[in-house]
């Protein structure tokens, strides 16, 4: 790089025109001039090199400044604005931030408790319903009875249903519905087991046998298992079909082609879907002539309600502060800071089924042939090691304290929930004398992949690494897509150990199945269960299931971080909005934004028509309701 | 020569000043940092800097001043690291598209002009994708995506050079083509060069951030302060304190790297510094 420049043509414009003037011997001669003089011109240079850095980075400070103070003021500021509008009246459209978006609205065909969330209760609906506090009441099923050997069920089906397309719903809809169900092996099938037929006598009345006692049954019912599709409208077997979007009730809007599933929903419930933006929003427009008025008592209360989708939850947080969406489901325990003390907001946490597994491969025991750990965790001493050594209520505060701690696969919505915390409580020692026996130490470390999506926050991941690394284990975790962990962990089960939410309700056949990717097989468990869903009483069927439970977690089949809870947040002017599992089942019929005729506000949560409900549940909701004014 | 004309210049001290401390403190974090990387504690997050975290505690309660000096080695390593490659990569690039063959230079420059339109993201998505997020990964896409960006810069300079008279004597004096390239065209090029290749460095910290921050960056047990900036964001409404520092550091970084790239081509050039002329006219003179 010494050997001297020739030549001009790589040079800058202003280069090649001092090099025109001359030689070196004439760039010296200017250099010295520069030095003794210090020319005029030539000092401006010198003192532009010397500030022009300088300037740069105080702008480049006073802009980040800037825009802490920007960030603060948003976020302070919150005690005026919006809320001076109160004498304002009730209004007919409200917007609802939601997370997890589904990947299309095939309900039929397409997992995923999203799907749930938006079109369960309001477009679509089941036989039961499913209330707040987890258990059921009628739905389009006014009343049932249940065989004295638990084979037969008998439903009785209310009067004049309609979808929203106007074609009447009646016992032929639930047969073909259930059948059709459990012909394809669709979403929802494996919530009617021991199927043996389902018959129609009489238009208002379905009847289903089983081949054995299946407790779990009515339940099961009540959500994806017992929805019922306008077959016309669906197959456009009839040649009218219908219009998803749908003239409600008059009949007159048909177009004579069956609805796409996939981005089209059409429900006998009080909503019908509008618009639909994959990924992005969805709209429901109330029903003018909804059938459940009088049988159910139940009224859409507001005329068009926008649900938009935020994946990032500083997002979410964004579009709530500036009110663009009234209500945020969830915002997390620690964002919830930032509305702490604002005064047109409130936040409540609800119970919820969400259970952060952190699994252990079951199956293979996972470790690697490499470095001779392979099958290190079907070693239970391993497996209680780990469970020992995490300190779940650590990561729970860190989180802001909203979760519960939970120590088996049961959440305590679910029948058989038993508090299990104290079978593994948090204790390094003892976790250490555990991997030194299996040969491991923290000179001698055990190392083992955590692969998770990364929808879930990487602290939880850094925390577990951390808490693991005091007892001897090199945990390498791997935040990754969730389609990656799909298939990399659910489908071909190469994974260690796995950590994924899983926020299902009354899921526990999944540790009474070794084909599923936990890999665990109990022949103990299995019995139990079996039985359990074959009781004849529920509390026969809980007992069994806790016993199941225990089983499961004293085995140190998994580890279980916590039990997530949901955070709703909402605009004080919105009342109604269900709190409890809200991210599976999520109502909104009793929605109200604003002040409303005195009467709507104040009605039943579930609706007065129904008498199952146990007495004192949804005391969150009414805390809901009770709002402010 | 050219260090010594550099520290005499403000803005060839400074970024120096601040490059020299960024790699001790790097240096410093692979034998001791005030807590292990590991550490974290639940009940103490998103803590106010005290005398036990200097900087304050980050979402999942580990030391944040931690966490940043022991990104300073990682994020040196990445910028040394796509500096070299840039430069070999980039020079290797622009060798084949000035080379005697119309044949290998009309490929090359076919070549180059087509992968150029390739972004940084997706080079390490496709590079990401089999093997998980990596250093290495964020390493290889800059390399690759700035070596381009350097061929374009800098091959019309070289085609221009390597159409000089002294080359084409050279070629008639039976000199090799690598020589040609070495001792003709590269001297010609060379302002541009690192011009290019410093600001490729100081790209290269924000491409670190960005693609960490996508989580195709450094993976999550590894820190950077894409890393720290990345945990910061999400809470930043909350929490700007956090973001503060990681975004301070890699603003400060970019800005050094820049101004010293530029001062470093000055100093280098003999067009603008006499003391490198002084050297030539003793060499001439001998």
């Amino acid at each position: 790089m010494k050997k001297g420049y020739s030549g001009g043509s790589a040079l800058p414009a202003d280069k090649r025109a001092q090099l025109t003037r001359g030689t070196d011997d004439a760039l010296n001669a200017q250099a010295r001039a520069r030095t003794g003089v210090r020319a005029a011109q030539t000092g401006r240079r010198i003192v532009q090199n010397v500030w022009w850095p300088m300037v740069s980075i105080v702008v480049a400070l006073a802009l980040l400044i800037s825009a802490v103070v920007v960030a603060y003021a948003r976020t302070g500021d919150g005690s005026h604005g919006v809320s001076g509008a109160s004498g304002a009246g009730a209004h007919s459209h409200i917007s609802i931030g939601l997370q997890l978006a589904p990947t299309n609205l095939d309900i039929r065909q397409t997992s995923g408790t999203a799907l749930d969330q938006l079109l369960i209760g309001n477009v679509y609906e089941a036989l039961l319903t499913r209330n707040e506090d987890n258990t059921v009441s009628p739905g389009l099923a006014q009343s049932w009875e249940v065989s004295a050997d638990r084979l037969t069920y008998t439903f009785h089906l209310n009067a004049g249903m309609t979808f929203s397309n106007g074609d009447t719903l009646d016992a032929s809809d639930v047969v073909w519905s259930i059948r059709s169900m459990m012909e394809g092996h669709l979403q929802g099938s494996n919530g009617v087991a021991n199927f043996a037929s389902v018959s129609a006598p009489d238009a208002r009345t379905v009847v289903l046998k089983l081949s054995k006692p299946y407790s779990e049954l009515l339940w099961n019912l009540s959500g994806r298992s017992g929805l019922v599709f306008d077959e016309q409208a669906l197959s456009g077997a009839d040649g009218s079909g219908a219009d998803a979007s749908g003239a409600d009730g008059s009949g007159a809007d048909r177009s004579g082609s069956a609805y796409d599933a996939k981005t089209q929903a059409l429900g006998s419930g009080p909503y019908v879907l509008s618009a639909y933006e994959p990924g992005v929003s969805a709209t429901l427009t109330a029903r003018t002539k909804y059938w459940g008025e009088q049988a159910l008592n139940r009224r859409a209360h507001i005329q068009t309600i926008t649900v938009r989708y935020f994946a990032d939850p500083q997002a979410g947080l964004n579009a709530f502060t500036s009110g663009d969406v009234q209500v945020l489901a969830p915002i997390s325990g620690t964002l919830t800071g930032a509305i702490q003390n604002d005064a047109r907001f409130t936040y409540k946490t609800g119970d919820g089924t969400d259970k952060y597994v952190l699994a252990f491969n079951n199956a293979t025991g996972g470790g690697s042939a490499a470095d001779g750990t392979a099958g290190v965790l079907k070693d239970k001493r391993v497996r209680q090691a780990i469970r020992y050594a995490i300190d779940e209520n650590a990561i729970i505060a860190s989180r802001g304290g909203t979760d519960a701690p939970l120590g088996g696969p049961i959440p305590s919505l679910d029948p058989g929930y038993e508090d299990l915390t104290g079978l593994y409580p948090t204790d390094v020692e003892k976790a250490r004398t555990l991997l030194a026996e299996a040969g491991y130490s923290t000179s001698h470390p055990l190392r083992l992949r955590l692969m998770y999506a990364n929808t879930y926050p990487a602290e939880i991941g850094q925390q577990l690494r951390s808490q693991l690394a005091r007892v001897g284990i090199d945990l390498n975790v791997q935040r990754v897509e969730f389609a990656t962990w799909l298939s990399t962990v659910y489908k071909q089960r190469d994974f260690d150990i796995s950590m994924v939410d899983h926020n299902e309700s009354h899921d526990f056949a999944q540790w009474a199945n070794p084909e599923y990717y936990y890999g665990y097989d109990n022949a103990d468990v299995q019995k139990l269960y079996a039985q359990a869903m074959e009781a004849v009483t529920d509390s026969e069927r809980d007992s069994l299931l806790a016993r199941a439970a225990r089983l499961v977690s004293e085995d140190a089949a998994a580890d279980w971080i916590m039990n997530y809870r949901v955070v709703t947040a909402w605009d004080k002017r919105v009342r109604g909005f269900p709190l409890t599992m809200n991210q599976v089942n999520m109502p909104l019929w009793n929605v109200t934004f604003g002040t409303e005729s005195a009467g709507a506000a104040g009605s039943s949560v579930q609706g007065g028509a129904q008498t199952a409900r146990a007495a004192g549940a949804d005391t969150a909701t009414a805390a809901a309701q009770g709002g402010v004014r | 020569m050219i260090l010594r004309s550099l520290i005499r210049r403000w803005d060839g001290l400074l970024p120096l000043i601040f490059v020299v401390l960024w790699a001790l403190v790097g240096l410093v974090s692979l034998l001791w940092t005030p807590y292990a990387l590991t550490d974290t504690d639940g009940y103490s997050v998103w803590a106010a800097p005290s005398a036990a975290h200097v900087l304050g505690t980050d979402g999942a309660g580990a030391d944040i001043a931690t966490w940043l000096m022991a990104g300073s080695a990682t994020e040196f390593a990445i910028v040394v690291a796509v500096i070299a490659l840039t430069a070999v990569l980039g020079v290797g690039g622009v060798a084949l598209s000035v080379a005697h063959s119309a044949r290998v230079r009309s490929v090359s420059v076919l070549v180059i002009d087509a992968l150029i339109s390739i972004p940084t993201v997706v080079i390490a998505l496709i590079l990401a994708a089999p093997a998980g997020a990596s250093v290495l990964a964020v390493i290889l896409a800059c390399s690759i995506v700035y070596a381009l960006n350097l061929m374009r810069v800098v091959r019309p300079a070289a085609a221009a050079a390597a159409r000089s008279q002294y080359v084409v004597y050279a070629r008639y004096k039976g000199v090799s083509e690598w020589r040609i390239f070495v001792q003709h065209i590269l001297p010609q090029v060379m302002p541009s060069v690192i011009i290019t290749v410093s600001h490729s460095a100081a790209t290269a910290i924000l491409a670190e951030s960005g693609l960490t921050y996508l989580g195709i960056g450094v993976p999550a047990h590894v820190a950077s302060w894409g890393q720290s900036l990345a945990t910061a964001a999400r809470f930043v409404t909350l929490h700007p304190a956090t973001a503060i520092w990681p975004g301070l550091l890699i603003t400060v970084a970019v800005i050094a790297l820049n101004i010293l790239g530029d001062a470093v081509r000055e100093c280098a050039d003999p067009l603008t510094n006499p003391l490198l002329r002084g050297d030539r006219t003793q060499e001439v003179k001998n």
